[in-house]
């Protein structure tokens, strides 16, 4: 038994205020992970064995699959120098450029959708030009790419700019005090440093496209992702149905963000 | 050898500079906060443009104002701050290895002659702010600079440490063939170092000479003050500065002070005296005394080689 005043786990529970800031950091523990509790308490095994053996059960999940790698991947290459110029102020109304960025964020994902049938559906100027390309953002593989990337973007340029801004910049300067070309000192101290930063934005990132739905519904909702999987079983067949497919979704979305987490928190102490 | 004659532009107000520096010469700028020290290093190191004037180095024009601009990383001038600026994650020896041409050789050449052998393996967090600034001068160095621009390096470290590091960088600077510059708002550190000192106040270098005749001739009251001036009499020839350790009780004086004493307190291994002048010559002084002074005595004060100002200026009371 604990005596009062004693510490638990290294914590003093005889302060008020401590026991009450791990109350509340436990009641939000539960909170958040109840979802995952919840799913793992209601999954019959075998219905998710079942449901994973129909024909055609996995092919969401590699349109997902493949559509998150490269609007990721665009999301990188188009994200990463914006996100450092923004860093270093690069950018002219560098502001300016943070509201832009916000406005995915903060505009509800449907309307997201909505307007983007407005701005590359294929009754526009810019659908148009994508015809000529041979491409239609409306209902296919490439649309999906589109809506998840609008969705994504800000959670990784905003991360990335973070990550950048948080490299000392007297140590880029030292770098080129030292013979680096700016190529070679971006690649030999900036990303580097910023790798862990960067690392914790591209995972939220990945998780924002796998789970990209509002603005998919609207513009690509064939093919089918795994999102709107989970959305139609769950209006034609019911809760437990869907609850299968949720699962998938979380099996392949989480891990690469709690690995880019446990891999940034210990890179950081080591610095 | 530098050759230094520019303007920059700030904020506030321009900064300005005219020297050379031979080589193997040590070039110390002091003066107060925001004088603009720091500024005159950074267009040195090419990290700001130049209004007028131009910076050459070796012969070698390295910045002018109608935009010739050797980038950084091709001046040979090696830069150690107030922060280490080591990479933190970097090891000692990967950081003093770091310039595209230093070999594993060399850099072990510098950590040896630097005493940082042990520290090799260690990343910058784990070494001391002594070894840090110790492993930042050796990769300065085993980069091959010309020019070591040194800005207020030792200004966080204990009065031993920093003493012992400044004789190091003397020992090391010698054969630079650009020199080496240190700013300090530190006069002991700018001494120690230094063959010449320039004083510097809002953005101007108001007199560059040796420590010696800088001391004993400053050509303003703030290079007074910077110098450790700490007496001012007002009399009839203008404003007479006095330094505590440039006068005694006996021996030449070209003025002759008439003082009573006021207050006498320990100060180290001497006493810091403070003195009314009487007679022509109004005001307090301050002077540092072997012996203690009973307080109320009078005394004559000789001072060997005047100070005098003919203006009026406030800031050495």
């Amino acid at each position: 038994m604990t005596k009062t005043g004693a510490p638990f786990l290294g914590v003093s529970l005889a302060r008020p205020a401590t026991a009450a800031a791990i109350l509340g950091a436990g009641v939000v523990w539960l909170l958040l992970l109840g979802p995952v509790i919840t799913l793992m308490g209601h999954l019959s095994w075998t219905s998710v064995l079942s449901s994973l053996r129909a024909p055609g059960a996995l092919q969401p999940l590699l349109v997902s699959v493949e559509a998150s790698l490269i609007a990721v991947g665009v999301i990188i290459l188009a994200g990463t120098p914006l996100a450092w110029m923004l860093a270093r102020d690069r950018l002219p109304l560098t502001r300016v450029w943070e509201g832009a960025l916000l406005l995915p964020l903060l505009t509800p994902p449907l309307v997201i959708g909505l307007l983007l049938v407005f701005m590359v559906g294929p009754a526009t100027p810019a659908g148009a030009l994508l015809a000529h390309l041979h491409l239609t953002a409306a209902d296919t593989f490439f649309a999906l790419v589109v809506a998840e990337v609008y969705e994504a973007v800000p959670y990784y340029v905003l991360g990335a700019e973070a990550a950048f801004a948080a490299v000392d910049p007297s140590l880029e300067r030292a770098a080129s005090l030292l013979g680096d070309s700016a190529p070679r000192t971006w690649r030999r101290i900036t990303l580097p440093l910023a790798a862990p930063g960067l690392a914790s934005a591209l995972a939220v990132t990945w998780a924002r496209a796998m789970g990209a739905f509002g603005a998919v519904l609207i513009i690509a909702y064939h093919p089918f992702g795994l999102p709107l999987q989970i959305w139609t079983t769950l209006q034609e067949t019911g809760l437990y149905s869907a609850l299968p497919f949720a699962l998938i979704l979380l099996l392949v979305a989480l891990p690469l963000p709690l690995a880019a987490y446990f891999w940034s928190a210990r890179a950081r102490r080591r610095l | 050898m530098l050759d230094a004659d520019f303007e920059v532009a700030r904020r506030d107000f321009p900064v300005a500079a005219s020297f050379r520096l031979d080589a193997g010469e040590r070039l110390a700028l002091l003066g107060p906060s925001g004088a603009g020290k720091t500024t005159i290093l950074e267009a040195i190191a090419g990290f700001l443009p130049l209004c007028s004037g131009r910076i050459s180095l070796g012969g070698r024009v390295l910045s002018s104002a109608r935009g010739t601009t050797v980038p950084p990383r091709h001046r040979r001038v090696g830069l150690v701050g107030q922060g280490s600026s080591l990479f933190p994650h970097l090891t000692v020896l990967q950081n003093i290895r770091y310039g595209p041409h230093v070999s594993t050789r060399t850099a072990l050449r510098w950590a040896h002659s630097l005493g940082l052998t042990a520290t090799l393996g260690s990343r910058p967090a784990g070494l001391s702010e002594g070894e840090q600034r110790r492993a930042a001068l050796a990769r300065a160095l085993a980069a091959g600079c010309q020019l070591l621009c040194l800005d207020e390096p030792f200004s966080a470290l204990e009065r031993n440490l920093a003493d012992d590091l400044l004789e190091r960088v003397r020992e090391e600077v010698g054969d630079l063939s650009g020199g080496a510059i240190l700013v300090t708002h530190r006069l002991e550190e700018a001494q120690a170092f230094a063959d010449r000192i320039g004083v510097m106040d809002h953005g101007q270098v108001i007199q560059m000479t040796s420590p010696q005749e800088l001391l004993r001739h400053p050509r303003t009251p703030t290079v007074a003050r910077l110098m450790g001036y700490r007496g001012w009499l007002t009399g009839p020839r203008g404003q007479l500065a006095v330094h505590p350790e440039l006068c005694s009780l006996e021996g030449p004086a070209e003025v002759t002070l008439g003082c009573r004493v006021t207050a006498c307190r320990p100060m180290g291994a001497r006493f810091d005296v403070t003195l009314a002048a009487l007679g022509e010559w109004r005001g307090r002084v301050h002077v540092s005394w072997s012996q203690p002074l009973e307080v109320g005595s009078q005394l004559a004060v000789a001072i060997p080689s005047a100070v005098v100002f003919p203006e009026a200026e406030p800031g050495l009371g």
